[in-house]
């Protein structure tokens, strides 16, 4: 900033040209310079994106025009490389509709949430000893879950157990650092015990802010070392 | 909307099915803006798939807490097609040289900003005079440069500048009533 004016002049100069960058009048040599003040001035940045988001319900003057009908697969070419164009995967059906998503992130929710223990035992009094088992299945969900309640240690697990596919899949679990690619932290077995030993090398990956993820792979887990089928459930990392 | 943020969620995981999805929702609206900035389908054409090449490449940066997904789409698209314009008709620098580049600026940061900040935009419009308001609209919609929305309205250059700025002021004031 120049030191012989004021700050709050400053100010109204950032804000008016934030706008006006926002705007599009500005130009393109000055829109390079708000983009490298936007880089290294979060204040600036922050500035730019509340007129981003006040100036957006100016959006609603563009009329949905659809692109040409073949626009989709030039994009996936260029991204993919050809002969990939719209490989349906075998999942994609799945993901059409929003109700499947929802419902999906219930049960993903009960997957997320693994081992649950209860205080003391209030289910009704089984046959001690063996533990109690429910099956938990959406219409159109692609994965079952099941709960087992064990009445000598009062502990609920929710499990995936078995996905309703032609054929057997695996569900496997992913850590990520934003921006990186996925790695794998195993598969879910599928013997009705939710949980993974992580390797010891792995294990410094725990930190907060990490996205977990679980994806639904061929049985055995993906084969590159890299996700290949749909996400079923993703949530970051933080302390309780 | 909701959905849209969960489909960003899955292209960051390279979820393909998930980006076909995206483009499916998102397409329309990011080729009209394509189109009416750019003014030629063949360029509107070669925009629309850098838009989405980036969204694939990028989409690890949308954050939920500054602006819906569709917000944050539209701006890329804006960004591109502006950019793409500007390059083509190059235009007088219109900032001074004060404008620091490397100056970390004062004052407390807000992070999350409310989406429905959007929606009162329409109200403060109201507090301009019918032709600024007009121009203001005209450059977010249409991408015009200061000196096309000059010669659109037959003022100095000068004239446009300070009636943008102005205008740009008092919406700033009345949004943050």
């Amino acid at each position: 900033m120049s030191s012989d004016k004021p700050e709050e002049w400053d100010r109204s100069r950032d804000e008016i040209i934030s706008g006006e960058y926002v705007l599009g009048v500005l130009s393109a040599e000055d829109r390079r310079k708000v983009e490298a003040r936007m880089a290294v001035d979060r204040r600036f940045a922050q500035q730019v994106r509340r007129w981003q988001t006040n100036l957006s319900g100016f959006n609603d003057g563009y009329e949905d025009i659809r692109p040409p009908a073949d626009l989709y697969n030039r994009i996936e070419r260029r991204i993919f490389g050809a002969g990939e164009a719209r490989a349906p995967g075998l999942l994609e059906g799945i993901w059409g509709s929003v109700m499947v998503w929802r419902g999906l992130t219930v049960a993903s929710l009960a997957l997320a949430a693994g081992v649950i223990y209860f205080e003391g035992t209030t289910f009704l009094p089984g046959t001690r000893g063996k533990p109690l088992v429910a099956e938990l299945s959406g219409k159109d969900s692609p994965i079952n879950l099941v709960a087992t309640f064990d009445f000598d240690s009062g502990r609920l697990s929710v499990v995936p157990a078995a996905l309703k596919q032609n054929e057997p899949k695996s569900l496997e679990v992913w850590i990520i650092d934003e921006g990186k690619p996925p790695q794998s932290l195993g598969i879910l077995p599928d013997n009705g015990n939710g949980e993974i030993i992580v390797t010891n090398e792995m294990r410094k990956s725990f930190t907060e802010g990490k996205t977990i993820a679980i994806s639904i792979e061929p049985y055995g887990g993906a084969p590159g070392g890299a996700p290949t089928g749909a996400i079923v459930a993703l949530g970051k990392t933080r302390f309780l | 909307m909701d959905e849209l943020a969960t489909l960003l969620g899955r292209v960051v995981l390279r979820d393909r099915a998930a980006f076909t999805r995206l483009y499916d929702l998102t397409s329309a609206k990011l080729f009209a803006i394509a189109l009416r900035i750019l003014r030629d389908k063949g360029d509107a054409d070669e925009a629309l798939q850098e838009v989405y090449i980036k969204v694939w490449r990028r989409a690890e940066r949308y954050q939920p807490e500054q602006g819906s997904p569709m917000t944050w789409l539209a701006a890329i698209a804006r960004n591109h097609a502006i950019d793409l314009i500007r390059a083509r008709k190059p235009e007088a620098s219109s900032i001074e040289e004060a404008f620091d580049l490397a100056a970390e600026s004062a004052g407390p940061e807000e992070d999350a900003i409310n989406a429905s900040e959007g929606r009162r935009i329409d109200r403060c419009m109201q507090t301009l005079e019918s032709d600024k308001a007009e121009a203001v609209r005209r450059a977010y919609v249409e991408g015009l440069s200061y000196q096309e929305l000059a010669d659109t309205y037959k003022v100095p250059l000068n004239t446009m500048r300070t009636w943008l700025r102005r205008s740009l002021i008092k919406l700033r004031e009345c949004l943050e009533q």
